[in-house]
């Protein structure tokens, strides 16, 4: 990803009056914030009720948005620390949060592998997410940037706002951590 | 290079975030050394493995709910509402919780009989049955009868 001029120019028809323009940007983004609050937080309603807050608070401050800066890399970071801000919520809230109905749903490739090569996938899939679930939140949140999201470095130094060497650091000790809780998988492969 | 120097770089190389000049003394590294070799091959398995987490997509009708809610009165409102409503809620809980344990203390108090006697009227079956001749009951029948033939 890079500095996009299609957000640059929604962000200019917005900015000139046209607020319905904001949807463009929601539909555009939504997949990938919603990903992101997803791994972070584990809950499917929580991962949306960050998702919803993410953008909330984007249009609310999208006139503080400075130009020069990239906006997928603002909407990150508002997304990032609305995670982080979800998981400091008093514990009642916690008790009266849905329950996650089962586990996630493994959306297939097209073409169709067989079901034991499928069953695999899916475990794989789920110990990944726990093991990242299990980091704490620093190396965490530079590891689904990294490795979930594809940013590179400097795109997560710039979303988190610490030093590109900060993020090689954080990068390395997640998958040391990592390595660790995944062993028996990479044990078997 | 020494192998504390390579592990640094290992997990950069392998996200192509080393300059060039570093990535060639890690390769040349690599080549001689068998400790240094093999950790490059467990973090590129752990990258497969990661590559295998699920990719979800946004709900159905999210972008709709997005923007139903973009007022910013509505979210301002909604957000306060979302803290009143859960301090609501946790007052409810815990007023039916201290209830259920007042109701039952004093259930288990009331079920407590204060003598010998309580205890054998409460274990007594004859509430079921007519009183027989010999009982209390069937004593102070025959005395009313009496009593009404007079």
């Amino acid at each position: 990803m890079g500095d996009n001029p299609q957000d640059v120019s929604i962000l200019d028809r917005f900015k000139n009056g046209e607020k319905a323009a904001f949807e463009e940007l929601v539909l555009k983004y939504q997949n990938r914030i919603y990903n992101l609050c997803r791994h972070m937080l584990g809950n499917a309603h929580e991962a949306e009720d960050a998702a919803q807050d993410t953008f909330i608070k984007a249009y609310q401050n999208l006139n503080n948005f400075r130009p020069e800066a990239s906006f997928y890399t603002w909407l990150y970071r508002i997304a990032v620390n609305t995670c982080l801000d979800y998981k400091k919520k008093p514990f009642w809230e916690s008790l009266f949060a849905k329950s996650e109905g089962g586990p996630s749903v493994y959306e297939p490739a097209s073409d169709w592998p067989s079901p034991e090569t499928l069953y695999q996938s899916k475990q794989i899939g789920l110990a990944v997410h726990n093991s990242i679930r299990k980091l704490p939140p620093r190396l965490r949140t530079a590891i689904i940037l990294n490795e979930i999201e594809g940013l590179s470095y400097a795109e997560i130094a710039d979303i988190l706002e610490i030093s590109i060497g900060t993020v090689k650091s954080r990068i390395s000790r997640a998958k040391e951590e990592l390595k660790k809780l995944l062993k028996e998988f990479m044990e078997q492969r | 290079m020494k192998c504390s120097k390579a592990h640094k770089l290992i997990s950069p190389y392998i996200d192509s975030e080393l300059p060039e000049s570093e990535m060639n003394a890690l390769e040349g590294h690599i080549k001689d050394c068998f400790k240094c070799r093999k950790e490059l091959e467990e973090g590129r398995e752990l990258q497969n493995l990661l590559s295998m987490a699920d990719i979800h997509k946004a709900p159905y009708g999210f972008n709709t709910r997005v923007m139903a809610n973009l007022s910013p009165e509505k979210a301002d409102k909604s957000s306060r509402f979302a803290v009143l409503a859960g301090l609501a809620e946790a007052t409810a809980v815990i007023m039916v919780i201290a209830f259920g344990i007042l109701s039952g203390s004093l259930v288990i108090k009331g079920a407590q009989p204060d003598r010998a006697t309580d205890v054998i009227a409460s274990l007594s079956l004859d509430v079921f049955d007519s009183a027989p001749p010999g009982s209390l009951g069937g004593v102070y029948l025959a005395m009313t009868e009496v009593r009404n033939e007079k």
